[in-house]
């Protein structure tokens, strides 16, 4: 057979350095042209994870035994020899950027597995990646060289068979920086300013949040495919609201990075939710900070303490319970008590009584009070049992107002009684005993410490920013940090403070790891979690509409009103259909139930792929297997060209 | 006659206790010497005194539930030093007193009334000692003290007070004095009113102290037998007055209702364990299921005393029917429509045992009765996780515009009754929303009313979701789990009787069930007629089970 020269980019020998041509034969295979090509470059190096890409068509050669007749490849072709990994910038849900060698010839799904991997993230199929929204480039270039994390030096090897390192990648024990890279992959980033918060993009409407889901990478086809460059910049994203086996233990990277999706998409309000709920959501990230930046080593499992801790913690249940009988009687005989001298208001209607001072007592869950501190040993004129009670702070600090608000169940009704304190240390003292006794528990709980402690630590947080603008510290946060843009403008944050205060004290008793649960429920819990908006045009129909896609069900929104209009849930879909010519879909359901749409604001490809990938995640609770169905997912989402 | 002295009791509580408890000794020991005081005075009594059977025993019926709520008292008084409702008791112990000695002696009232204030305030200080105290005098009667029940320490007391009046009689017989100098009785009853009362203390904390009553006696003279009658008097009515501070709340109407009269036993009754009960009817004309995870005697202690509520043991479909036919609850969908098994079995599984459980979406519009007003007010309201929302006026009901209009930590939801004629309510598919513990009109207490029954069960359903969440759907699995092991029973023992029954035993059982008499032969009649299958399948169960006892009586 003739031989003919084949040019050869070699990437390796710069961009400027030309082609390298070889002589080759038509059945001559692919892994001979690569040994020629190495022979010829003269370097010495490991060529093993290079291959070739074909530039024209878009396409690996990557069956090294596949002969370039096979292939089709002719003299004209234009092939690049190139490393199949190379970097990628890659931004994290938590903000911060990692630079990391990513598989740019295979599928991103699995690139997407081996980033994972590489992160120490389990279930990665519920994860993708996407192309960012693009920033307006103004003075951002002096205004901060973004910092970036690099992890290009991991070896490849290292990645494919991880080997877990007291809870960690074995490759993030090499250095101290590689160490501080996976603690910033691990715990919750602080609050972010209420400036970077207010110069994010923040959709608008439906169809704005419809628009992201237009930028999602196709699952079946790799990074080159798809037009990514060395060194582009991705997003890497959960992807489907279906989260599979969350176990705090293992997933600590996991844990983390969702908590900061589902933080963020609240901040900037792709997700919508009511004022009350804000609150809530704005006290846990307050306790998230708070409790992270005090005990960051938390969150870090370590596999070898695991078990030293959870002995520990046996034999402490176990003294405790040996201890019980004497400790109780011991604290029964010694119960402690708050007594002091407060105000009380008991508002009512048409009442012009003020505040009256009677001499307190803390007892059990009940307050009592006297007139005065002698006549405590007296019958009490009267004696408030607080269990089941509501407890509301009315605080500002600067103007030295402290008030419990007290909403007692009776009977008749609720009792509402005001409690007014002096000073701080007395109103930490009195509301942590009200919030105690609010739910059965004594002052000798062993929280009533801890309760003050949290107490304080919100009330300084209040003086800081009543003085102005928040100043350094750990304690001092900004509430407009824990809050949307919107609630910036409707309250100061002064003004905002008592609101998360409020919410706050049914959280304060949270563990980090519980905590973090705590917000993804709450997260999971509100009506439009988990839709993919895609605005798309039924058959038959002349005006866009939306189609959510959430992990159970499609719905159909009406763009004019903005209702929901129509329901279908995947068990009764029967099948669906791709018609990749003109771009539809079809999708029949059970009781002759037919829909067909075509995708406006982004690729039916990535519509079809979101639908099957959800099934896919469905399949997933019936084999309790630990190991990927890769091939379902791909029949699920692939469509024809994968095939 | 008891055999448990002053000393063994000591001794009891000395071996039980380590140093801390040496207060708690002091203050036992204090209380057995005034005991010695107190029944030294009662060495003597009157005979022709006749005996008053306490009002207790006359509420047979009603025992099982008494023993339970008093249980919890005692439990409470021992776990958590409560001392509310030992202070009741106390004061109601107080008025009595004052009024016996008013009646006996009424110079003396003020001095004894210092005494018992004195003495009120010494228990509520003593609070923190009274459970560790009754656990170590509870030592030689059982091992743990919270297998001490009321109905024990009734018992005991009527037999000590019973022993008490016997020897009574028996030394009022030996002394022969029957003069009675009313400046002894001033002062005996000066000085033993703390004894008597801490004697009443320890009787009932524990029954075995209040024996060294009737060891103890010792003849002393007998001008004081006036005033020792007096005292055992006080004593007996103090006791009841304790029974009845501790029966009291118990007295709570518990309704059978059953279309099925034969048989007592829906099957909830045992799906919902002992402690739990289907349904409770409020005064305000509210109802609403108990779930089975709730305490019941939780929610009883919510009542007032004088409450009319009803506890109400009722078969009702709409406590599982949420699970039962869960596409017509959880889909927000307007009309019902059927499913397969299989495909329920995962929509259940889908919202309740994900990551969060997903309250289903329910909106609309509602009537709402205005606050302290008769009039009933349209609103728009929408069901989140977080609790019940409206819309505003003049809003559209995006998320962040929504007013927060109750949140579900603190209030339970009940089916309102007949509000249309209450109320003034539109339809009669009501709902209402509070906090357990008000049981009387308040403005806290919110009505709404839906515009059909449908829409009623869907919205109760959901707010049940999202205040309980997956522990409703645990409940019901378990519910289910405990039918299954019923249907498994009672399907064992009708094979296990067939050889059985055909012999002499019919007759028998027949004549020992005259209530139900329709049991064993015509089960297969009585099948169709009965209301559901499964509660006729249990009630069978349950009569097959009373059958193999009988049989069993007859075989050996």
């Amino acid at each position: 057979m003739a031989a003919w020269d084949l040019s050869v980019t070699v990437e390796d020998l710069g961009s400027d350095a030309p082609p390298v041509a070889i002589s080759v034969a038509s059945d001559l295979h692919v892994g001979g042209v690569i040994l020629k090509l190495v022979e010829k470059t003269q370097i010495k190096r490991d060529w093993s994870d290079h291959a070739l890409w074909w530039d024209q068509k878009q396409q690996w050669l990557l069956r090294t035994a596949w002969t370039l007749e096979k292939y089709g490849i002719h003299a004209d072709a234009r092939l690049v020899f190139m490393p199949q990994h190379k970097p990628l910038k890659l931004g994290l849900p938590n903000g911060i950027t990692l630079r990391l060698r990513a598989s740019f010839s295979c599928p991103v799904f699995q690139t997407v597995m081996g980033i994972c991997r590489m992160l120490n993230i389990r279930h990665p199929e519920e994860l993708s990646l996407l192309r960012p929204v693009e920033e307006k480039k103004k003075k951002k270039d002096k205004d901060l060289a973004e910092e970036i994390y690099d992890l290009t030096e991991v070896p490849l090897s290292s990645v494919s068979r991880p080997c877990l390192y007291n809870g960690m990648p074995a490759h993030f024990v090499d250095s101290p920086q590689m160490e501080a890279i996976y603690k910033m992959l691990s715990v919750t980033q602080p609050p972010p300013a209420p400036e970077v918060i207010a110069k994010q993009y923040r959709p608008a409407s439906v169809v704005d949040k419809a628009h992201i889901n237009g930028r999602w990478l196709d699952s079946s086809r790799c990074l080159m495919q798809q037009g990514i460059q060395e060194n582009d910049r991705l997003w890497l994203r959960f992807k489907y609201s279906a989260f599979y086996d969350i176990e705090p233990k293992y997933d600590v990277v996991r844990l983390t990075q969702l908590y900061e999706q589902a933080r963020w998409a609240i901040l900037l309000e792709d997700i919508d939710c009511t004022e009350e709920e804000m609150m809530l959501f704005g006290a846990l990230q307050y306790h998230i900070s708070k409790v992270a930046q005090s005990e960051p080593q938390m969150l870090s499992t370590n596999a070898a303490m695991d078990d030293l801790e959870s002995a520990l913690m046996s034999l402490e249940v176990k003294m405790e319970g040996e201890n019980s009988s004497a400790s109780e009687l011991l604290e029964t005989m010694t119960a402690p008590e708050l007594c002091d001298y407060l105000k009380i208001f008991r508002p009512k209607r048409l009442t012009l009584k003020g505040y009256k001072q009677y001499w307190f007592k803390f007892q059990d869950t009940s307050i009592s009070y006297f007139k005065s501190k002698e006549e405590s040993i007296g019958e009490p004129i009267q004696q408030i049992n607080l269990r089941g009670c509501e407890v509301a702070p009315d605080v500002n600090v600067a103007s030295q107002k402290f008030l419990i608000r007290l909403l007692i169940p009776a009977p008749e009704g609720m009792n509402e009684v005001y409690l007014r304190c002096e000073n701080e240390q007395q109103y930490a003292q009195w509301m942590a005993a009200c919030r105690l006794a609010s739910k059965g528990k004594s002052l000798a709980d062993s929280s009533f410490q801890s309760e003050i402690q949290s107490i304080r630590s919100f009330l300084a947080m209040q003086k800081s920013n009543s003085h102005g603008n928040a100043t350094a510290g750990d304690e001092s946060i900004n509430t407009h940090s824990l809050v949307s843009p919107r609630y910036h403008k409707k309250y100061k944050p002064k003004q905002l403070t008592p609101r998360i205060l409020d919410a706050y004290q049914n959280v304060a008793q949270l563990s980090l790891t519980d905590a973090v649960m705590r917000f993804l429920q709450i997260w999971q819990a509100l009506p439009d979690f988990g839709l993919s908006y895609v605005v798309v045009r039924f058959k038959g129909s002349r005006k866009d509409e939306v189609l959510g896609i959430a992990p159970n069900r499609l719905i159909r929104i009406d763009l004019g009103v903005g209702d929901v209009v129509k329901t279908w849930r995947y068990n009764t879909m029967k099948q669906w259909n791709v018609n990749w010519d003109i771009r539809q879909m079809a999708i029949e359901f059970d009781g002759n139930v037919n829909i067909a749409f075509s995708c406006v604001t982004a690729d039916c490809k990535i519509v079809h792929e979101f639908i099957g990938g959800y099934i896919f995640m469905s399949t997933r609770s019936r084999e309790k297997s630990d190991t990927l169905n890769e091939e379902l997912f791909h029949k699920l989402t692939g469509g024809h060209e994968a095939l | 006659m008891e055999q448990v002295s002053d000393d063994e009791l000591d001794h009891g509580a000395e071996e039980d206790s380590d140093k801390e408890d040496q207060d708690l000794d002091k203050m036992f020991g204090a209380w057995l010497g005034e005991l010695d005081k107190l029944t030294q005075s009662l060495d003597d009594g009157r005979p022709q005194k006749t005996l008053q059977k306490p009002p207790l025993r006359q509420e047979t019926n009603m025992a099982n539930f008494s023993y339970r709520f008093s249980m919890y008292n005692i439990n409470e008084a021992l776990n958590q030093g409560d001392t509310v409702d030992l202070d009741a008791l106390m004061a109601d112990l107080c008025s009595i007193e004052q009024e016996l000695n008013t009646i006996s002696k009424p110079n003396s009232t003020s001095r004894i009334t210092t005494n018992s204030h004195y003495l009120t305030l010494k228990h509520n200080s003593g609070g923190k000692y009274w459970p560790k105290y009754k656990l170590c005098g509870s030592v030689n009667a059982r091992p743990a003290a919270s297998n001490i029940s009321l109905d024990d320490i009734t018992s005991q007391l009527e037999k000590a007070s019973l022993s008490m009046d016997e020897a009574a009689r028996q030394t009022s017989s030996s002394s022969s004095s029957s003069s009675s100098s009313t400046g002894s009785v001033g002062a005996v009853s000066e000085q033993e009113a703390p004894s008597q009362r801490s004697s009443v203390n320890s009787a009932c904390a524990s029954a075995s102290s209040m024996d060294s009553l009737d060891t103890d006696k010792v003849l002393t003279g007998g001008e004081e037998e006036q005033a020792a009658k007096l005292k055992a008097e006080k004593i007996r009515v103090a006791l009841e007055k304790i029974k009845e501070a501790q029966v009291k709340k118990v007295e709570t109407p518990l309704c059978f209702v059953s279309t099925n009269p034969p048989t007592p036993l829906t099957p909830k009754l045992c799906i919902s364990s002992s402690r739990h009960h289907s349904s409770s009817s409020l005064f305000l004309f509210s109802e609403r299921i108990f779930e089975d995870h709730e305490n019941l005697v939780e929610n009883l202690l919510n009542w007032t005393r004088d409450s009319h509520n009803k506890l109400m043991f009722i078969e009702r479909i709409e406590k599982y029917a949420l699970f039962k036919n869960p596409q017509n609850y959880l889909l927000g969908r307007k009309e019902t429509s059927e499913m397969a098994d299989r495909n329920k079995e995962a929509l259940l599984e889908e919202c309740f045992c994900g990551g969060s459980v997903s309250v289903p979406e329910i909106e609309g519009v509602l009537w709402l009765k205005e606050d302290g007003k008769k009039s009933w007010k349209k609103r728009y309201f929408l069901l989140r996780a977080s609790g019940i929302y409206y819309v505003p006026k003049g809003k559209a009901k995006a998320s962040r515009d929504l007013v927060c209009f109750l949140q579900l930590d603190h209030v339970n939801v009940y089916y309102g009754q007949d509000y249309r004629s209450k109320y003034k309510a539109p339809t009669d598919y009501c709902l209402a929303l509070k906090h357990p513990q008000i049981q009387k009109k308040s403005q806290y207490i919110k009505y709404l009313c839906c515009d059909d029954v449908r829409t009623l069960h869907q919205w109760v359903n959901g707010i049940r979701i999202a205040k309980y969440g997956k522990q409703l759907y645990v409940n019901y699995q378990e519910a289910m789990k405990r039918t299954e092991a019923a249907y498994d029973w009672s399907s064992l023992s009708t094979s296990s009787i067939r050889s059985g029954s055909s012999s002499a035993s019919i007759p028998e059982s027949q004549s020992n069930h005259s209530g139900h008499s329709d049991s064993g032969v015509d089960t297969g009649s009585s099948h169709g007629r009965s209301q559901s299958v499964v509660s006729s399948i249990f009630s069978e169960a349950w009569k097959r089970g009373t059958q193999i006892e009988e049989n069993t009586k007859v075989w050996f």
